[in-house]
């Protein structure tokens, strides 16, 4: 080698090594380390697989091409001028299907530290909604609101400071509650992403924990037909789900493609191992549908979808007043508890998001030009069990539509290079529509919107590199009713700017590093400003931000210390790989200045009792955490895959605790498969144990007994000891054993998955720190799941 | 910002008539959008399961003055505590029915929202009014009240469409001497109100309590 490079020495190194490394199935592989000995450089596949190694010497090299779930390649290769090479890669079928990239993954960006769930991995979950279904993913816990209510909770932070992109649009719910989940059927998508660092810059503001990237597989370019239907049925709830998708291109035209595509669930009361949890059905429809035109550097698409579900609320939770509360958290089996039923009956939801998109791009030789716009209309209604007949009528009723509208151009002056500028423009409405005869919980507003961006990637030697810069606006015109039920209006305006920056580099032709730093903000969300009342299983009366501390009075903003929520956090991730052992490890920290949560600060009475009231307040929180994934293929057919997730969060301003931060969480997955040699194909069987730990940094207790004493015995104990506290110390601990096998059969052109589950094997009782339900009841006790699939 | 990549790039030659169409209808929709905002003006909803003021009447059964003691919530779901009014005095060695009154006085009079008494003596199967008291204050019911269990002693006037006590009225004898304190509770207990269900059954409507002295 050395001699070789010798004798070539006196030439110009101006030589060219570039190609793209792709999988068996010829999809490109994004993020593959390449490694050119003996020059030591490195290079790692863009997200059109391509990569380029420039000013090299002429030479005889050793090139090592690796990817996490792929056998590393090693080959020679003499290089001399300019040389073109396509590499294909092997799947290392035993590896993390976690972190196999099998498609192109669109909106990933610049992001370094994410995990991509797709093909089996999605497949394993189906039936499942997208927040529990997030809970695969090391790192994402959720928020639960009992057993059909998950909200993704992405390194300890939630609900507005998780941005969710729907097929390329920033899903705007209301998801200002804990109790509200995302409104998105997971059948929709081929691949779901989840990017832990906030370098996603182009999405707006908000993603200051993380982003949850949805996306649909591409569009059929050729005439044909083709499609699939699942249909999974499940013991606990008794639910059946059946979702059936057909695309197909249009004959004569080519270029022309469409999907349509709709989901059916029912479920009726889930079960705890000792007690039906009642109430807790589920109903929901859901269709879209896609058609576009793709022809070279051009192409257009429109997409619909609609997604409709009614859920009904544990029975057991429907309390008012402190001495309700007392007796709930007391009391097991939860009050009502029934016989199992399909009826959903108060408290209950109904909640319908549709969404229509619009966009185009096209391809210049400056570069590529993009545009898009999405409307999207978003209903909620929650229903109480209510005096005077008026169960049937929504406590609240919210209409939010939501149109935005962004144009973007991408430069790639090389393959490795590129920039990125852009523009976007949101405008929303939130109404409350009458007739609810509440006070709204929530004002109306108008939200006007819009920002600038700038992104761009550099490959430099070892390293690539990735910078982002933003500016938002927001205005917010909000007309309300106060306690009183007396109107109130205001006006409100935020602006400020976001800056991420990132690095990747392959350390070795093992080991790769990425680190992002990145610093973001939100404006605060209406909610957070104007709530007042109590909402659906609360039992607390919950006041926002402006509303003065004895008068209850609306005030203006430039009358309080408000302070703008901003983040600055850093992420790396270590991954290594050799032979046939991987490891994925991730370490953050995030440090949220002026975090606004919902803070215990007193109790007041009114005719129906004395309640606890909370207020949203603001103080500096800390989130600290190391995610860890790992496979080890034993041999050819078995593998161990450990994985953890540890977090630890504080109130930095006031030296104290945070409440529902997720406990960490310790997984082994023990799993067998045999894609080939059985009269079966893709044969699998795993098991799998997952010990979650009780959350040792919960914050003080005070029983809703407790607060009821002092109250009686006039004693404010909020008075002089404003610490945050929760009703009911964390539960204990809790291991649960899941187990699954599958296999397919390919019959001429139609393939069938078929799939047997079981979770909960133990039917262990159990209650999830995270659960807000748990102070009620206890979790889902097992579960049998049985899943066919054919796809043709 | 969701746009597709191509995994094959042909050539760049070609109309852009398609981006063209793209651009009009988004733009297009684009100012829709912005011409169709319109401003809010949210219409005042009416509020009738809000209590504000319950009022208490102890009418001797005997004849003579009636006695009224009220609560009064000043600001709804603010963060006031309720008003109560001073001490209940009744006579010793008296009789009295007590009448309750639930108004809603964010409600028009006249509207059927403003007297919440009677949506309650309506829907008397879903509703049931429970009392306690201490010191002793009354020789008829004895004891301390239904609230701590539901099978003790008082003396309710009215029953609902099952034949289970309601309490809308009740009747009270006092003790010869004597002061504490007496608490009215009202449950909302829709598909729960049975022979059996007691106070920590349902929802709580309304929850007061007054001082009470015998002169």
């Amino acid at each position: 080698m050395l001699s070789a490079q010798l004798a070539f020495g006196q030439r110009p190194c101006n030589g060219r090594f570039s190609g793209r490394v792709l999988d068996e199935q010829g999809e490109v592989l994004i993020g593959a380390a390449l490694l050119l000995d003996p020059s030591g450089s490195g290079s790692v596949t863009d997200v059109e697989g391509k990569f380029e190694f420039t000013q090299i010497c002429p030479g005889l090299y050793h090139v090592t091409v690796q990817y996490l779930g792929y056998q590393e390649q090693v080959f020679e290769i003499m290089l001399n001028g300019r040389v073109e090479k396509e590499i294909t890669l092997q799947p290392n079928v035993e590896t993390l299907r976690e972190v196999v990239v099998k498609e192109e993954v669109a909106h990933l960006e610049n992001a370094q530290n994410y995990t991509v769930l797709s093909g089996e991995k999605l497949a394993e979950t189906a039936g499942k909604s997208l927040g529990e279904f997030l809970k695969e993913v090391s790192g994402v816990n959720t928020i639960q609101a009992g057993p059909g209510i998950f909200k993704p909770v992405i390194h300890g932070v939630h609900s507005q400071r998780v941005l969710i992109l729907n097929h390329g649009i920033r899903q705007e719910g209301q998801q200002w509650g804990a109790e509200h989940a995302p409104e998105i059927d997971p059948f929709i998508a081929s691949n779901i992403v989840v990017v832990k660092d906030a370098s996603s810059i182009k999405y707006g503001t908000d993603a200051l924990g993380g982003v949850v990237i949805v996306n649909p597989a591409d569009l059929p370019e050729q005439p044909g037909l083709g499609g699939s239907v699942s249909m999974i049925g499940q013991s606990n709830g008794r639910s059946g789900t059946v979702s059936a998708m057909l695309e197909g291109g249009l004959n004569g035209h080519e270029g022309w493609g469409w999907r349509v595509q709709g989901t059916g669930k029912r479920s009726g009361d889930f079960h705890a191992p000792d007690y039906s949890l009642t109430n807790t059905g589920i109903k929901e429809l859901n269709f879209s549908g896609a058609a576009g035109y793709h022809n070279g550097p051009k192409g257009f698409e429109v997409f619909f979808s609609h997604f409709r579900t009614e859920l009904g609320i544990l029975k057991g939770t429907a309390i008012s007043n402190l001495d309700d509360l007392v007796a709930a958290t007391e009391r097991e089996p939860p009050q009502s508890t029934a016989d199992f039923s399909y009826d959903i009956a108060e408290p209950r939801q109904e909640v319908s998001h549709n969404l229509l998109k619009l966009n185009g791009h096209i391809e210049r030789e400056t570069g590529e030009w993009r545009l898009q716009y999405g409307f999207q209309n978003n209903n909620r209604k929650e229903f109480d069990i209510r005096r005077g007949n008026l169960s049937g009528i929504p406590s609240i009723d919210l209409q939010l539509n939501t149109h935005t509208i962004e144009a973007e151009w991408e430069s790639t002056p090389d393959q490795a290079n590129s920039f990125c500028i852009g523009i976007n423009g949101m405008y929303q409405d939130n109404n409350n529509i009458f007739g609810t005869q509440r006070i709204p919980f929530i004002p109306n507003y108008n939200n006007f919107s819009g920002g600038v961006f700038g992104v761009t990637k550099l490959v430099k030697a070892h390293w690539v590199y990735d910078f982002g810069a933003r500016y938002d606006y927001r205005y917010y015109a909000v007309t309300g009713f106060d306690f009183k039920n007396a109107r109130y209006s205001e006006t409100l305006k935020f602006q400020n700017v976001s800056f991420t920056a990132g690095a990747t580099t392959q350390l070795n032709n093992s080991q790769s590093l990425a680190i992002n730093v990145s610093s973001s903000w939100r404006p605060p969300h209406v909610a957070e400003l104007y709530s007042v009342g109590t909402h659906q299983s609360a039992a607390a009366i919950e006041y926002g931000l402006l509303l003065n501390d004895s008068t209850n009075e609306v005030l203006n903003i430039n009358d309080v210390s408000f302070k703008i929520e901003r983040a600055l956090k850093a992420v790396s991730t270590y991954r290594y790989q050799k032979n046939n052992l991987a490891i994925e490890l991730s370490g953050y920290a995030n440090y949220i200045f002026n975090y606004i949560y919902l803070k215990p600060t007193g109790i007041t009475q009114n005719i129906r009792g004395t309640y606890p009231y909370f207020r949203y307040t603001q103080t500096d929180a800390l989130f600290l955490g190391i995610d860890i994934t790992a496979d080890w293929n034993l041999s050819k057919q078995w593998k161990l895959s450990p994985k953890a997730s540890l977090i630890r969060a504080s109130d930095e301003r006031n030296n104290d605790l945070l409440v529902f931060i997720p406990s960490n969480r310790y997984e082994l997955a023990w799993r067998f498969e045999e894609p080939n040699q059985l009269p079966v194909k893709r044969f699998f069987g795993e098991l799998k144990v997952k010990y979650v730990a009780r959350q040792g940094r919960a914050p003080r207790t005070i029983t809703a007994r407790q607060i009821k004493d002092a109250s009686e015995a006039g004693v404010n104990l909020f008075e002089n000891d404003t610490r945050i506290f929760d009703f009911k110390d964390a539960p204990a601990d809790y291991t649960l054993v899941n187990g699954s096998i599958g296999f397919s059969l390919d019959r001429d052109k139609t393939r069938y998955d078929f799939r047997l589950s079981a979770e909960n094997l133990f039917n262990q009782s159990y209650r999830e720190y995270t659960n807000r339900f748990r102070y009620y009841a206890d979790d889902l006790g097992r579960n049998f799941m049985i899943s066919v699939k054919c796809i043709f | 910002m969701y746009f597709l990549k191509f995994k094959k790039m042909k050539t760049l030659k070609g109309t852009t008539k398609y981006f063209q169409l793209t651009f009009s209808i988004v733009l297009m929709a684009g100012v829709i959008s912005l011409t169709s905002c319109s401003e809010d003006d949210p219409m005042k909803e009416d509020v009738p399961e809000l209590i504000t003021k319950a009022t208490l009447t102890f009418t001797p059964v005997g004849g003579g003055t009636p006695i009224t003691v009220s609560a009064t919530d000043p600001d709804g779901e603010g963060v006031q505590d309720i008003q109560v009014d001073g001490a209940i005095n009744l006579a010793a060695n008296t009789t009295y029915a007590l009448t309750l009154g639930l108004i809603n006085e964010l409600a028009e009079t006249s509207s059927p929202e403003y007297n919440i008494a009677d949506e309650v003596e309506e829907e008397g199967d879903e509703h049931m009014f429970f009392y306690s008291w201490t010191g002793d204050v009354f020789s008829d019911p004895a004891g301390n009240g239904n609230i701590d269990n539901r099978a003790d002693a008082v003396n309710y006037e009215d029953e609902d469409d099952n034949g289970f006590p309601l309490g809308l009225t009740t009747t009270w004898t006092t003790a010869a001497n004597g002061s504490g304190t007496f608490r009215v509770v009202l449950k909302h207990q829709p598909d729960l109100k049975s022979a059996t269900s007691d106070a920590n059954t349902g929802e709580t409507d309304l929850d007061i309590e007054f001082e009470v002295n015998l002169n």
